[in-house]
């Protein structure tokens, strides 16, 4: 076997983060969050945003693109989610296997990377909880469970492209696919398009069993502050103290990930 | 006298209309659903004397058997009290007997080698429409209040044998001694017995390990009275989520169903069911 034999036998495997820039800087907590994931995982990272952002983390490839997304209402206020085009993730990534997370993912150990010794297509993540012990995961009182876009992996394959083109479609005929499976919410949600995706993929049926085979933790509340020890990290919250073993963590507090305390988490944690 | 059997195996169901419900209709679109599904597909209806005046050439057609109960003015006094009759009246030595509002989305043959491991064997649990055993236990509460096993006559089987003329037996017992046994029994004191209550008490008294196989969990059906699914009992399943066929496949909310289907609400079974069915049994 010669060396380009052997090089092309090798899969690259690789991170895709999406960020595009709202009333959140989503690109700088993307730039703190990827710090974790070389830390964490070694892999190299894709980031795909607009043509506007600035990124300082040195990504192994940047993806500009026109960013597409929807205006919403959420307590009286008009917020901009620039959520389209997740779909594209198959088609942009440069990897052969691929992990897509979101930036507000906060990858503390190297979990993810014994996906990559199982056998899939693509692996969704299916059951959450967080600091409460309860999750909500019906996409309306009368529909199915959704699964958490946060985490999506995928190998380059007919039927991992299938599922993202499909996601795509959901996506462009939404209003459709939201009346047919009764969803609640009227905004868009990657959440929701892959949830459906995957039902349809699977022969319209649940199928867990494709999923990440660990529930994903939440921190949901307003974050005051993270203590990372050499064991544990301290979520501090309003009114209550998380203790956590290094385990991977989602954000909900977008507010915290662009702090100087959260700067100061990461940079502790990438030395 | 010629034999009460017929055939080895085979379908029955009830047909007993009532001013609100053609339960013949349903029959009859079980029937070919039976036909369309299943290699074993022998089926008979029992039937009251007013609804076999109803029976068309149609009807003969597709069913293999009408079968006319005899004066059974005896046991009307008491609803469904027909149903523990069942094994007088049917043309099989092998019975799989259905609630008339229920059909299959794909074959059950495998099932009868399953049944056949007991001379009675009742359905356990129901399945919702995601396809796992429901834990809602609001229609079942008299029963777990008395410990009594969670059987459903909607699909059962027995064999011609001492056992099952027992369990029969029994169970003609108990909806005749209803009175006095409600009253030994939790919150069953103003209830009229249903059949599955009844089947209930007849396995505890007969010994629910000898006519079920609760590990086997696919003999069972999906139950769609909304309640079980987790949906308010205001609407009916259908008024709350899409359903849609493909072929024999019965698509709810979504979701492929591969178990039987108990579809409750009777105005599922529309006139164009029953024409695709036709089509597809009889060209």
């Amino acid at each position: 076997m010669n060396m380009q034999n052997f090089v092309n036998s090798v899969k690259s495997k690789g991170v895709v983060v999406f960020a595009f820039n709202t009333h959140i800087d989503y690109v700088a907590i993307a730039d703190q969050t990827c710090r974790l994931i070389e830390k964490n995982l070694g892999l190299p990272i894709t980031l795909v945003t607009d043509h506007d952002a600035v990124p300082v983390f040195v990504y192994d490839r940047i993806v500009r693109v026109d960013p597409q997304g929807h205006t919403f209402r959420s307590e009286d206020v008009n917020l901009q989610w620039r959520n389209f085009g997740r779909y594209l993730a198959y088609e942009l990534s440069p990897y052969d296997e691929t992990i897509v997370l979101d930036t507000d993912y906060l990858v503390l150990d190297d979990s993810l990377l014994k996906l990559f010794e199982t056998n899939w297509d693509y692996r969704l993540m299916h059951h959450n909880r967080d600091e409460n012990g309860v999750s909500y995961e019906q996409m309306g009182e009368t529909s199915l469970p959704f699964v958490w876009a946060t985490v999506v992996l995928f190998r380059k394959s007919p039927r991992a492209e299938m599922l993202f083109e499909l996601v795509g479609k959901i996506q462009r005929n939404y209003e459709y696919y939201r009346l047919l499976y009764n969803i609640r919410e009227r905004n868009y949600r990657n959440d929701y398009a892959f949830a459906i995706a995957n039902i349809i993929m699977s022969g319209y049926h649940v199928n867990e069993q494709q999923g990440i085979p660990w529930r994903m933790f939440t921190v949901s509340s307003p974050i005051e502050r993270i203590v990372a020890t050499d064991t544990q990290i301290h979520v501090h919250l309003a009114d209550k103290a998380l203790v956590l073993p290094h385990q991977n963590i989602h954000v909900m507090d977008k507010a915290y990930l662009q702090t100087d305390n959260f700067r100061e988490l990461v940079n502790e944690l990438t030395i | 006298m010629s034999s009460q059997f017929k055939e080895q195996q085979g379908f029955v169901t009830f047909a007993v209309n009532t001013k609100d419900t053609n339960y013949l209709e349903l029959a009859y679109l079980q029937c070919l659903n039976v036909k369309a599904t299943q290699k074993q597909n022998s089926y008979a209806v029992i039937v009251d004397n007013a609804t076999s005046e109803l029976i068309t050439d149609q009807h003969r057609q597709v069913f293999d058997y009408v079968i006319v109960m005899g004066d059974i003015s005896h046991i009307f006094g008491i609803p469904f009290g027909y149903e523990a009759m069942v094994n007088h009246y049917t043309p099989f030595k092998e019975t799989i007997k259905l609630e008339s509002d229920l059909l299959f989305t794909q074959s059950i043959d495998h099932w009868w080698t399953a049944f056949r491991l007991k001379n009675v064997c009742l359905s356990t649990g129901a399945k919702n429409f995601t396809g796992v055993r429901s834990t809602v236990r609001k229609y079942r509460e008299a029963l777990d209040a008395n410990s009594l096993p969670d059987v459903y006559n909607g699909l059962m089987y027995f064999r011609y044998s001492r056992e099952s003329t027992d369990f029969f037996s029994v169970a003609n017992s108990v909806f005749h001694n209803w009175v006095m046994i409600s009253q030994e029994l939790r919150q069953f004191d103003t209830i009229v017995p249903s059949t599955d209550v009844v089947y209930s008490i007849t396995a505890e008294i007969m010994g629910r390990e000898t006519v079920t196989m609760p590990s086997m969990d696919f003999i069972n059906f999906v139950h769609m009275k909304s309640g079980f699914n987790g949906w308010s009992d205001a609407r009916s399943w259908i008024d709350t989520v899409m359903n849609e066929r493909d072929g024999d496949v019965i698509r709810i909310n979504n979701l492929n169903q591969y178990a039987p289907v108990h579809y409750y609400d009777k105005s599922y079974a529309t006139r164009e069911l029953i024409e695709y069915y036709e089509q597809r049994v009889l060209g």
